[in-house]
C-alpha cells in the first residue's frame, strides 16, 4: 500500500492554475487509471482530469470552486503496491514547478498550523510578498501599494517614464486592464467557492454572481482590443445565389462522406484568397518597434458560441487544406469546444478570425477584433431579397457581411478592396476553383 | 525550573533594544500589539551607547579642537587647551540624553522593558536571566535584534591595553601612541580622531588600502588628511603578537615586504570587524536555522525558519548598519500585524565620519559597469562650488552614476564636508527612480553644497554650468 499525492498537473502550455469546478469522485471511491476524477476549469477550457493511478480515494484536499496552481495537492489516493514510476515522475514535475513558483519556504509555512496555537496567519503570506525593488521601476510607495493590493508588481506594465510603474497602473491591473493574469489577485478572489449573494432591499432584488474564469478572460481580451485598436466596421452584402445552389448540390455528397457542409469553408477559402491580395489584413502590429508583422501562414479563428461563453478555436494552415478537411475540422473544433474539451493551444495563434451571427439570425453587427489580429469578418444570415439582374427584378440570396479592422494598420479603401475580393468569390463560387 | 520563576505570556517579545529592536517595538505597539522588550545592557544598544552616537560626539569634539588649535581660516589665530575628561563627560551626557529619549519612547508607547539576558527554551518560550533571578516568557511572536560585537583576534586578546572600539570610546586620557589594527571605517574614524587629539597613530591594515570598500579616489582624500596628522599606514600588513609591559605594549607585525617589525604604543585598538550575537540564544531549541557566518536565515519579511520568530539587523545577512536594522524592525513588526510589508529597498546609504566624510549609496561606478551596458558618470568637485569655497572646504567631490540607456540614477558617492547629509537626497533619488535629468531640472538653493548634486547631474548629461568638461 502506498499513498499517492495527486498534484494539479500542467493543463497546457503557459497555464499555471485551474479551478476545480466539480469533483467526480468522493473519498472511498475505487478508481481505475484514466478515470475522470474532476472537472478543472481555466480561462480557456473545461477539462476532465484523469487519474494517473488506480486505487481508492482517500482524501480530497481542495473543495469545489477552489483555484489551485500547478503542483498544489488536490487529493490523496491509496494505491495497491508501489506508486507507478511514471505517475510519480509526473507528480514530481508538477510539484517542482510549484516550488519554483512559490515564495521562499518560510513564508509558505504560515499556511500550515504554526507551533503556537493561535498565531494569526499573516494576510501577507502569498507569492506577491517579496522584494521587487530591483526588478521594477517604481517608487517605494507604489511598491507598497501593489503589495497591499495583493499584486505581484513584476507582472504590471509601467506606463510612466522609462516604463516606471505608477499607482494608476496598479489600479488598472487590479481592474483587469492588463493582459497578464493577476495571479495573486485571482488567488485570493477565487479561493472561496463561487457563491451567489442575493441582496434584497424592498422591491429591488440584486444578485451578485462571481464571474467564471472564462468570462473574466473574455472581458480582459475585449477591453484590450476595444481600447487598443481603433475599430472601423464596413458593412456590405453579397448575392450568394450561386453558392446556395452549389451547396445544395454538394449536400448529398457530403452526407455520403459524413461531413456537415456549411458556408464557412467557402468563406474561409474566399478570405484566404483575398488575404493573398491584401496581406496587411493577415498581420499584427508590433507597437514597441513600430513594425508590421506580416504572417505568411493562414490560421483562421472561428468564433464559437458555447454555454460558458465565446471561444475562438483555430483552423491551422487553412490555405493548405481542402474544403472537406476545413469543414470537418470546424465541426470537430466546435463540438469539442462546446463540451469544453479543447486543448489551450487549439485556441491560440490565429492570424485572422471569422465570426458568424447568421446562425442566430442576425444581419449586421460590429465585431470586436480578436486582438492582436487586425481584422475580423462577421457573417450574417442569408436572406431572400429583390435584386436587379441584367435589368430585371429577380430574387437574390443575399448574405450580409461586416468587416471590422484596426485603423492603425488598415485604411478604409484597403478594407473595402479586401471585402470586394471576398464578395467576388462568394458571388461566383466557380472562381474558387482557381484558389484551391 | 527555578523556584519562584513565573511564566508570563506576551503578544510580541523583542530581544535586544538597539536601533533595530526599539524601533520594531515601537512600530508593533503602534499597530496595537502589547510589546515587551528585553536587553542585557542598556536601551539604545551599541549604536547609542558604544557606537554611532558616542563616536560621533568624540569626532565632533576632535574637529572643534582641530579648528580651535589651527583654524583653517586665514586671519584667525588661537591657542587651544584640551581637557579630555570634560570631553568624555560631555560625550556621556549626549549618550544619556539619547538613551533617556528611548526610555520615554518606550513608556509613551506602553512597552514593558526588562533588563536581562534572554535565551530560547522552546519554540515559543524564552528564559530571561537577570539580577533578581530569572523569569520565563511565552510569546506569540518574537523579534530577535541582538546585534553584533567586535571580533577578537586570537593573537591579540582584548585586555588592559588591547581595546575594542567600546573601550577606546571610554578612555579618559589621550594615548600618546596608539596602534589601530584594521583600517575599516571604525578604525579609520577612531584612528583619525585620536590623531587629531594628539596621539601618534599607526594603522595596520591587511588589504592594500585602508577603507578598501570605497572608491580609491575618495580614500585618497582621507589619506591626505591622515598624513597631515602624521598617521603612519602599513598596508598588506598582518599583526602577529603582542607583548605587554607595565607602561606600554609592543606589537609585532609582518609588513608588506614580509619583514617582522615591532612597534611600541600605549594602546592597541583592534577593529577587524563585528560578529553577530547569535551564539548564546539557544536558537536550535527554537527551530531557528543559522546560516553562514552565524547569520540567521530569514525571508523577505524577516521571518526565520520558526514562523513566529523574526530576526533583524546585524544578525541577518546584509550590511551591519543601524539604519538597515531600523528598517527591518519596522518590516518585521508590520508583518506580525498582518501587513504585507517586505524588505524592499533599492539602496542603503553608508557613511564614514572620516575627515573628509565619505558617503555612498547604490552602486559604485565599477559595480554599475558590470550591471549595465553603459553608464553615465557625472563628477563635480567641491572646489567649483561657491558654498564649499566659502567654507574653506574645497577637498571633495560628488559622483553620480546612471544607467546610460534610461538615465536612471543607480548609484552615488560623496566625499567631502557634510557628505553624510548630502547622501540623503541621492538615496531618495534612487528610490524614486529619478533620472539625471530629473535631478538636473530640480532647482537647488544657492549658495549651498546641495547645488553640487544638481551640477553633477548636469555633468552626467554633458552640460554643466560651473565647470568646463572639455
Amino acid at each position: 500500500m502506498a499513498l499517492f499525492e495527486l498534484p494539479l498537473p500542467e493543463l497546457g502550455e503557459g497555464l499555471h492554475e485551474g479551478r476545480i469546478s466539480k469533483w467526480l469522485v468522493k473519498p472511498g471511491d475505487k478508481i481505475e487509471e484514466d478515470d475522470a476524477i474532476a472537472e478543472v476549469e481555466n480561462d480557456k477550457s473545461l477539462v476532465e482530469l484523469p487519474s494517473p493511478v488506480s486505487g481508492t480515494v482517500k482524501e480530497l484536499k481542495v473543495s469545489e470552486g477552489t483555484t489551485s496552481v500547478v503542483g498544489d495537492i488536490l487529493m490523496i489516493i491509496e494505491v495497491e503496491g508501489d506508486v507507478p514510476a511514471a505517475a510519480q515522475a509526473q507528480a514530481d514535475a508538477a510539484k517542482a514547478e510549484h516550488d519554483a513558483n512559490s515564495a521562499p519556504a518560510p513564508a509558505a509555512q504560515t499556511q500550515q498550523p504554526a507551533p503556537s496555537a493561535d498565531a494569526p496567519t499573516p494576510a501577507a503570506a502569498n507569492a506577491s510578498v517579496k522584494s521587487s525593488a530591483h526588478d521594477v521601476l517604481a517608487t517605494p510607495g507604489v511598491r507598497k501599494y501593489a503589495r497591499e493590493q495583493g499584486i505581484d508588481i513584476t507582472n504590471v506594465t509601467g506606463t510612466g517614464n522609462h516604463g516606471k510603474i505608477t499607482k494608476e497602473d496598479i489600479d488598472k491591473f487590479v481592474a483587469g486592464g492588463d493582459q497578464t493574469v493577476p495571479a495573486a489577485a485571482t488567488d485570493t478572489a477565487e479561493t472561496a467557492a463561487p457563491t451567489r449573494v442575493t441582496q434584497v432591499s424592498g422591491e429591488e432584488v440584486e444578485e451578485r454572481v462571481p464571474l467564471p474564469m472564462i468570462r473574466q478572460a473574455i472581458a480582459r481580451a475585449m477591453v484590450k482590443s476595444a481600447y487598443t485598436a481603433p475599430h472601423v466596421t464596413l458593412i456590405d452584402e453579397v448575392d450568394v445565389t450561386e453558392l446556395v445552389k452549389l451547396r445544395k448540390e454538394i449536400k448529398p455528397l457530403a452526407a455520403e462522406r459524413g461531413t456537415k457542409i456549411t458556408y464557412l469553408p467557402f468563406i474561409v477559402k474566399a478570405m484566404i484568397a483575398a488575404l493573398r491580395q491584401s496581406p496587411q489584413l493577415n498581420s499584427t502590429l508590433d507597437e514597441e518597434k513600430q513594425e508590421l508583422v506580416l504572417k505568411h501562414y493562414y490560421h483562421i479563428g472561428i468564433a464559437t458560441d458555447t454555454d460558458r461563453g465565446l471561444i475562438v478555436p483555430v483552423v491551422r494552415h487553412a490555405d493548405k487544406k481542402n474544403m472537406w478537411a476545413i469543414a470537418d475540422e470546424i465541426n470537430d473544433l466546435a463540438t469539442r469546444g462546446r463540451a469544453g474539451k479543447l486543448a489551450p493551444n487549439e485556441m491560440r495563434g490565429s492570424t485572422i478570425s471569422i465570426t458568424n451571427i447568421g446562425s442566430a439570425g442576425g444581419l449586421y453587427f460590429t465585431p470586436i477584433i480578436n486582438y492582436p489580429e487586425v481584422a475580423i469578418l462577421g457573417v450574417g444570415r442569408i436572406t431572400e431579397k429583390p435584386v436587379i439582374r441584367d435589368g430585371e427584378f429577380a430574387v437574390g440570396q443575399m448574405m450580409s457581411l461586416s468587416l471590422s479592422f484596426d485603423h492603425r494598420v488598415i485604411d478604409g479603401a484597403l478594407g473595402q478592396r479586401f471585402m470586394n475580393d471576398i464578395k467576388r468569390l462568394l458571388e461566383n463560387p466557380r472562381l474558387l476553383l482557381l484558389e484551391v | 525550573m527555578v523556584v519562584g520563576e513565573m511564566l508570563e505570556e506576551v503578544e510580541v517579545l523583542v530581544i535586544g533594544a538597539g536601533p533595530g529592536g526599539y524601533v520594531a517595538a515601537i512600530r508593533a505597539a503602534q499597530l496595537g500589539k502589547s510589546v515587551t522588550i528585553v536587553d542585557k545592557a542598556e536601551l539604545g544598544g551599541v549604536c547609542l551607547n558604544r557606537g554611532c552616537i558616542p563616536s560621533k560626539a568624540l569626532i565632533s569634539a576632535a574637529h572643534q579642537y582641530e579648528a580651535a588649535r589651527e583654524s583653517a581660516f586665514p586671519g584667525i589665530e588661537s591657542t587651544a587647551k584640551l581637557d579630555y575628561k570634560k570631553v568624555q563627560e560631555w560625550k556621556q551626557s549626549v549618550v544619556n540624553k539619547m538613551t533617556g529619549g528611548v526610555q520615554s519612547l518606550m513608556k509613551g508607547n506602553k512597552i514593558t522593558v526588562i533588563d536581562g539576558e534572554a535565551f530560547f527554551t522552546k519554540p515559543d518560550e524564552v528564559r530571561i536571566m537577570h539580577e533578581n533571578g530569572g523569569q520565563r516568557i511565552k510569546f506569540q511572536h518574537c523579534i530577535l535584534a541582538t546585534g553584533s560585537r567586535p571580533i577578537e583576534l586570537k593573537s591579540l586578546p582584548f585586555g588592559k591595553r588591547v581595546l575594542s572600539s567600546t573601550e577606546a570610546l571610554e578612555l579618559d586620557e589621550i594615548p600618546e601612541r596608539l596602534i589601530v589594527v584594521g583600517g575599516g571605517y571604525i578604525g579609520a574614524e577612531l584612528g583619525q580622531t585620536f590623531a587629531k587629539f594628539g596621539s601618534k597613530v599607526t594603522i595596520i591594515e591587511g588589504l592594500d588600502s585602508i577603507l578598501a570598500a570605497f572608491d580609491k579616489q575618495m580614500v585618497r582624500l582621507v589619506e591626505k588628511n591622515l598624513k597631515k596628522y602624521d598617521v603612519q599606514i602599513e598596508t598588506k600588513a598582518m599583526a602577529k603578537s603582542v607583548e605587554e609591559t607595565e607602561n606600554s605594549i609592543k606589537l609585532t607585525y609582518t609588513n608588506q615586504a614580509g619583514e617582522d617589525k615591532t612597534i611600541e604604543a600605549d594602546y592597541i585598538l583592534v577593529t577587524v570587524g563585528r560578529r553577530p550575537n547569535t551564539d548564546e540564544l539557544g536558537l536550535q531549541d527554537a527551530g531557528i536555522e543559522v546560516g553562514e557566518k552565524g547569520l540567521i536565515k530569514v525571508d523577505a519579511q524577516c521571518r526565520t525558519t520558526n514562523p513566529n520568530v523574526y530576526a533583524i539587523g546585524d544578525i541577518v545577512p546584509g550590511a551591519a548598519l543601524a539604519h538597515k536594522a531600523s528598517y527591518e524592525g519596522k518590516v518585521a513588526a508590520e508583518a506580525i500585524a498582518g501587513m504585507p510589508s517586505v524588505v524592499d529597498y533599492r539602496c542603503i546609504p553608508a557613511v564614514v565620519f572620516s575627515d573628509p566624510e565619505m558617503a555612498t549609496v547604490g552602486l559604485s561606478e565599477d559595480e554599475a559597469k558590470k550591471e549595465y551596458k553603459s553608464v553615465s558618470v557625472g563628477r563635480f568637485p567641491y572646489a567649483a562650488n561657491g558654498r564649499a569655497t566659502a567654507l574653506n572646504a574645497t577637498d571633495g567631490f560628488i559622483k553620480l552614476i546612471a544607467d546610460k540607456e534610461t538615465g536612471v540614477l543607480v548609484g552615488a558617492q560623496v566625499v567631502g564636508y557634510e557628505a553624510s547629509n548630502l547622501i540623503a537626497e541621492l538615496g531618495l533619488a534612487i528610490e524614486m527612480s529619478a533620472t539625471l535629468e530629473d535631478i538636473a531640472l530640480t532647482i537647488h538653493a544657492h549658495p549651498t553644497l546641495g547645488e553640487m548634486v544638481m551640477e553633477a547631474a548636469e555633468v552626467g548629461l554633458g552640460s554643466p554650468i560651473h565647470i568646463v568638461t572639455r
